[in-house]
């Protein structure tokens, strides 16, 4: 995941302002600095308000590090070790941290299926006709020159953007929570997919992975 | 023989390269940070064993070291933009091909990395990539799960294990307000990545992007590159329109700018790499435009040029700032004058 605004790759820090990772310098220059102190500077400040920094302690507290003794039994590669580091240390690590390994995917890529090449074949390039853009057909929306930002009539202002993007988050989480309680038989192959990726989106992975295996199985069924 | 970046390329007014990167891994051994001496050891003489000679010239990391020729790999873009790839040269081989438009690297985060390039815009430098893989896979076990593709040790690779990587000259988008927002969106679109060449350091201001794909797994090889053609004619077409809009709109500033600009790069006798760099952007913005036909300004040479600066090998303590500035001055006037 990189930062939507320098571009830099997110690794230990990811901040997300309305749903869009930010790294942590560009939010400060953003204007999300005082909500980023550390503890340093909380702890620095004379007049840090005590219940602040006990608050901060009690949420560590609820943190769940209920696996983190979890380790490979091939290599000895640990679950924390391979958060902090985002590699594993042997293939074994795929059966051992499976469950986490399948949300990292789907964080990342939104997706925990293969869809290429087996070993020692090539790859055809057949796609002709096919959709290039995911959810879009190839001749629609060229990127057209960015033209200079100039304030347009019409234009919503900065609030009503956020509210908007509020009302798009609550809009998912219904579709969501329709989904979660919905008869999957009942849903098209296609609007699967939009499910998958929807849960994915919003970072749940349980039903992304309840979803993908519907679809497996229909696949595997034909 | 020339190296692959001193060829000529396609669209190389935008595109200054392609790369395709594909990475494997062998069934036996730990991923290279679980790896002891011993595997190390044993997975370089297994891959020797297999690499084709009669294509690719190389060996161990330490040989390539010892003799000195580190500056060869970096200019051919192969060691890493930091030459990371020679750090711990007694865990790695690498392998190249005669112009170093192909490379295999032994031991760096992967147990294979097969990397492919060309000058401009060249998606068939996956063939090059993939002819080098498949090779491989036939020779050797190599990890792959029906359920999860080529296993990989950076989860992001899991899968195709394939990254197409375009590094495109976009000075144009970059100084139009927004442009880069929007191209990040349309990028985005695609499910790939755009990101500066340089986050830091002389280089952050360079109008030098990398654009890339994110997706190994849902996609097919085939799709990845079939979006990657799309979205690279998107990127030249944006950055071509951005160019004539500024070249026409401001057409006195961007004269004066160019011709200063090239007078800079012909004549100083110090120059760093951001000057550099700001110095060949406004060459590119308004290399068609020039009506005047003073001076010569290849794209062969901003091309050269840019390359050669964003992969200057970085001696530490072998030569001070100043002599460091001359030669590459030195090396820019030859190229401007086209006797390189």
């Amino acid at each position: 995941m990189r930062c939507e605004r320098c571009g830099v790759e997110l690794t230990n820090k990811i901040i997300k302002i309305n749903d869009v990772p930010y790294c942590e310098n560009c939010a400060r220059i953003m204007g999300y600095g005082k909500f980023l102190r550390s503890p340093e500077e909380m702890l620095g400040s004379a007049f840090s308000p005590f219940d602040e920094i006990a608050s901060s302690i009690m949420q560590m507290s609820e943190l769940d590090f209920g696996n983190s003794a979890l380790s490979c039994p091939k290599c000895g590669m640990s679950l924390r070790e391979f958060e902090r580091k985002g590699r594993l240390g042997c293939i074994e690590c795929y059966n051992t941290f499976n469950d986490y390994i399948v949300k990292e995917m789907f964080k990342q890529q939104g997706e925990s299926t293969y869809g290429g090449r087996m070993p020692g074949q090539t790859a055809e390039l057949n796609g002709a006709g096919k959709d290039i853009l995911p959810g879009k057909t190839a001749d629609e929306g060229a990127l057209e020159a960015p033209a200079k930002e100039e304030p347009k009539d019409g234009e919503k202002p900065a609030e009503a953007k956020a509210e908007d993007s509020a009302d798009l988050k609550a809009q998912a989480l219904d579709k969501l929570s329709k989904l979660e309680k919905a008869d999957l038989g009942m849903l098209s192959d296609e609007d699967l997919q939009t499910a998958i990726k929807l849960a994915a989106e919003n970072e749940d992975y349980i039903l992304a992975s309840k979803l993908r295996d519907e679809l497996k199985g229909r696949k595997e069924g034909n | 023989m020339k190296m692959w970046y001193e060829k000529e390329g396609r669209d190389e007014d935008v595109v200054l390269s392609t790369k395709a990167c594909v990475v494997r891994n062998i069934k036996g051994y730990n991923f290279p940070s679980k790896m002891d001496d011993k595997d190390f050891k044993s997975l370089l003489s297994k891959v020797d064993s297999v690499i084709d000679r009669n294509e690719l010239s190389g060996g161990r990391a330490t040989d390539i070291v010892n003799s000195g020729d580190t500056e060869t790999l970096m200019k051919a873009q192969i060691s890493g933009r930091d030459g990371s790839l020679l750090y711990s040269p007694d865990k790695k081989s690498i392998y190249y091909n005669q112009d170093y438009s192909l490379s295999i690297a032994v031991g760096n985060h992967e147990h294979l990395t097969i990397k492919a390039q060309a000058p401009g815009h060249d998606i068939g430098v996956y063939r090059l990539a993939e002819k080098a893989a498949v090779d491989l896979e036939k020779k050797l076990d190599i990890a792959y799960s029906d359920k999860y593709g080529f296993l990989t040790s950076s989860v992001k690779l899991t899968g195709t294990g394939l990254k197409i990587l375009y590094t495109v000259a976009i000075p144009a988008i970059a100084k139009t307000e927004g442009g880069i927002a929007a191209l990040r969106q349309r990028v985005g679109q695609y499910e790939w990545a755009i990101y500066p060449f340089a986050d830091q350091g002389e280089l952050n201001e360079s109008g030098v992007y990398i654009i890339a794909s994110v997706s190994t797994l849902g996609v097919s090889e085939d799709e990845i590159l079939e979006r990657g053609e799309k979205l690279i004619e998107d990127v030249t077409k944006a950055e071509r329109a951005c160019r004539e809009q500024i070249a026409t709109k401001k057409k006195t500033q961007m004269k004066d700018l160019y011709g200063r600009a090239y007078g800079l790069l012909r004549f100083a006798t110090l120059m760093s790499r951001r000057e550099a760099l700001d110095a060949v952007s406004w060459l590119r913005l308004y290399r068609d435009y020039d009506d005047s036909a003073e001076f010569e300004c290849k794209w062969k040479m901003l091309n050269t040029i840019t390359q050669e600066v964003c992969w200057e090998q970085q001696r530490r303590g072998e030569l001070n700032a100043q002599t460091t500035q001359k030669k590459r001055a030195e090396r820019i006037r030859k190229i401007l004058k086209g006797v390189d």
